[in-house]
């Protein structure tokens, strides 16, 4: 905090260095809040139960990294791991696959009914699944997916497209159509322009979006909560419960499994979160 | 859906793009014609049929729901109008439901919006370690709701919790303090929590519409005369309101819909007193079998939510217009 550069050229500098201070204060104290959780996290998974309960440390007196490794024993982790992936990973990829053709028709096609689509994408976007449980928990019984990764594969996909299809139109809109015409012109079916010219100049959007997604239906609580009751087919944020028992509440094991389910997200959101933003705002103005 | 199928009006993207093909399909036109009218349905085909299956059907079911006589086991027994409706309504624990829905939308939205905006001011400055300030900014928004949440139940603990510990550590309080006295406290704590996870949506949506003004406006501005609060509400509030009235209404509808954190922290217990709308239906349908008045409280949680979803629409059409 010592070099406020800018500040310092101006020759009343004064009220400058004071206001930097307090620039500096106000952005430490923001970041200590926000990490907070976090540290209380992290020390909490190194200590023992015995030291949880007594209530009297704030760091742990040894680091017991053993926690870390006793968790995969205790739960069925990674299996809860490997669900986690396969739900977050399987959505995204339906959510894409259906997503790219109709962010494209909407991009670069004229048909009736466009306005309504986007109407309709736009509204459902109201629509969280937790208020349509009962409904999702009906269909899903008629199809027998109650019980069934691909049941919540299905259930994020379709909850994610309207987010899909509003970025990716997004970003196909903002590339130009020309180098796909001269594709055409060249012979070149619409799918093989699509595929060989407009994809990879949209390749950034397209890694946004659907790291986004992936991180939404890696997040999802509410639905797996609810349809899922094998054990074994559990994600990581309803799996983690495990050590949330009704009598006891092993922390030390809660969140060293936490700490796993957040580590990979926060590293992939901060890779995307200057896209995704702009993203989102300009989607919701283009609307 | 079809209602709305008006002739799309001003929308002018695809023009130039038709010609191409178009000296393509001299030869056999007809058939190439149809193909040409019908082949933006099958582009949108997937997205439209899985979103039909998985959102459409079950809001159409929960309204044949909310309208019948449903067995525990969730069998559909026959018509009754609007009793679930009445039994809902009639229910006296709902109304304090539909309060703690408004006191905690309300609540969240406008604090995290008000903090999020100023934080956002904040780390508009240039400066040191702004990058490393952005991204700690970014982790509530990331971590999923039930852990955050989680971690917030073990720091307020009385017994245990390291809010106390700390405050004990560094002197302020000498013996713990029982910060969940009464239900309220823990509403209060909840909304605390929502808060903090909704904090850096507005913040990014707000910083993503400051760094697109140009800054000659606020030199100009300087040169007048103007102080910073003048800047403030003369420049830079018109200039971001777009994007702040986008993420108001998307955080209206995500905070209304919010089920994890008080799931995770109170259950809605004790006695409803820190239940919303959805913790309220899940227990009616997943733990008391009402399956036809957890519809019914579905559909009057999703009638509110429509006048949203049509403020939404009104705001992002009218936009539209602006712009062209």
């Amino acid at each position: 905090m010592s070099q406020p550069a800018a500040a310092l050229k101006k020759p009343t500098s004064v009220k400058k260095v004071i206001l930097r201070v307090l620039l500096y204060f106000v952005v430490l104290d923001v970041c200590v809040i926000t990490l907070y959780p976090y540290f209380a996290m992290l020390c909490t998974a190194l200590k023992s139960r015995n030291e949880i309960f007594s209530g009297n440390t704030i760091l742990p007196i040894t680091a017991l990294w053993g926690n870390f490794i006793d968790i995969w024993s205790r739960a069925p982790m990674a299996k809860y791991m490997l669900n986690s992936i396969l739900i977050a990973g399987g959505s995204t990829i339906i959510a894409m696959l259906c997503g790219i053709p109709a962010a494209y028709a909407l991009a670069r096609m004229k048909f009736k009914g466009q306005t309504a689509f986007l109407g309709v994408i736009i509204v459902s976007q109201m629509f969280a699944p937790v208020v349509l449980l009962i409904g999702i928990y009906k269909v899903m019984l008629s199809m027998g997916l109650t019980d069934s990764i691909l049941g919540l594969i299905f259930i994020n996909a379709a909850f994610n497209q309207a987010f899909t299809v509003w970025l990716l139109r997004g970003t196909f809109m903002g590339i130009s159509a020309e180098m796909e015409q001269a594709a055409t012109i060249d012979g070149c079916t619409r799918v093989q322009s699509m595929m060989k010219v407009l994809l990879p100049v949209a390749a950034p959007g397209i890694v946004t979006t659907l790291i986004f997604i992936f991180i939404n239906a890696w997040n999802e609580y509410t639905v797996a909560l609810c349809l899922i009751s094998t054990d074994t087919l559990k994600p990581l944020t309803v799996g983690i419960n495990t050590f949330n028992g009704y009598n006891i509440i092993e922390w030390q094991y809660l969140f060293a499994a936490s700490i796993f389910a957040i580590i990979p997200v926060v590293i992939l959101f901060m890779c995307i979160e200057k896209n995704l933003v702009s993203g989102l705002a300009s989607g919701g103005v283009k609307g | 859906m079809n209602a709305a199928t008006q002739p799309v009006p001003a929308e002018k993207k695809a023009p130039a793009k038709k010609k191409a093909p178009a000296k393509k399909k001299a030869p056999g036109s007809s058939g190439k014609k149809l193909f040409r009218k019908v082949e933006p349905y099958i582009w949108i085909a997937p997205s439209v049929i899985l979103m039909a299956v998985f959102i459409l059907v079950p809001i159409l079911s929960v309204f044949q729901m909310a309208m019948s006589d449903v067995s525990r086991a969730g069998k559909i027994k026959g018509f009754n109008g609007i009793e679930n409706f009445v039994k809902v309504i009639n229910n006296p624990s709902f109304s304090l439901v539909l309060k703690n829905t408004l006191v905690w939308t309300v609540a969240v939205v406008v604090i995290s919006t008000v903090l999020g905006f100023m934080l956002a001011l904040v780390l508009n400055n240039q400066f040191r370690g702004r990058k490393v300030a952005r991204a700690i900014v970014v982790f509530p928004w990331a971590t999923t709701l039930v852990i955050q949440a989680s971690a917030w139940n073990f720091v307020i603990n009385t017994d245990y919790g390291t809010l106390n510990t700390l405050l004990m550590k560094i002197g302020l309080i000498s013996a713990p303090v029982n910060w969940t006295p009464t239900p309220e406290a823990y509403f209060a704590w909840e909304i605390a929590c929502g808060i903090f996870v909704t904090i850096p949506f507005v913040t990014f949506c707000v910083l993503s519409g400051l760094q697109s003004i140009d800054t000659s406006y606020y030199e100009a501005a300087t040169v007048d005369g103007a102080g910073y609060f003048q800047k403030l509400f003369c420049i830079t509030l018109p200039l971001v309101k777009s994007s702040l009235t986008v993420a108001t209404v998307l955080n209206i509808i995500y905070v209304f819909n919010s089920f994890p954190i008080i799931w995770t922290m109170t259950k809605g217990d004790p006695a409803n007193h820190t239940d919303t709308l959805v913790t309220y239906l899940y227990k009616l349908a997943f733990y008391n079998g009402k399956q036809g008045e957890a519809a019914a409280v579905s559909v009057i949680g999703f009638l509110i939510l429509l006048i949203c979803a049509s403020t939404y629409m009104i705001y992002t059409l009218r936009k539209g217009d602006d712009d062209l």
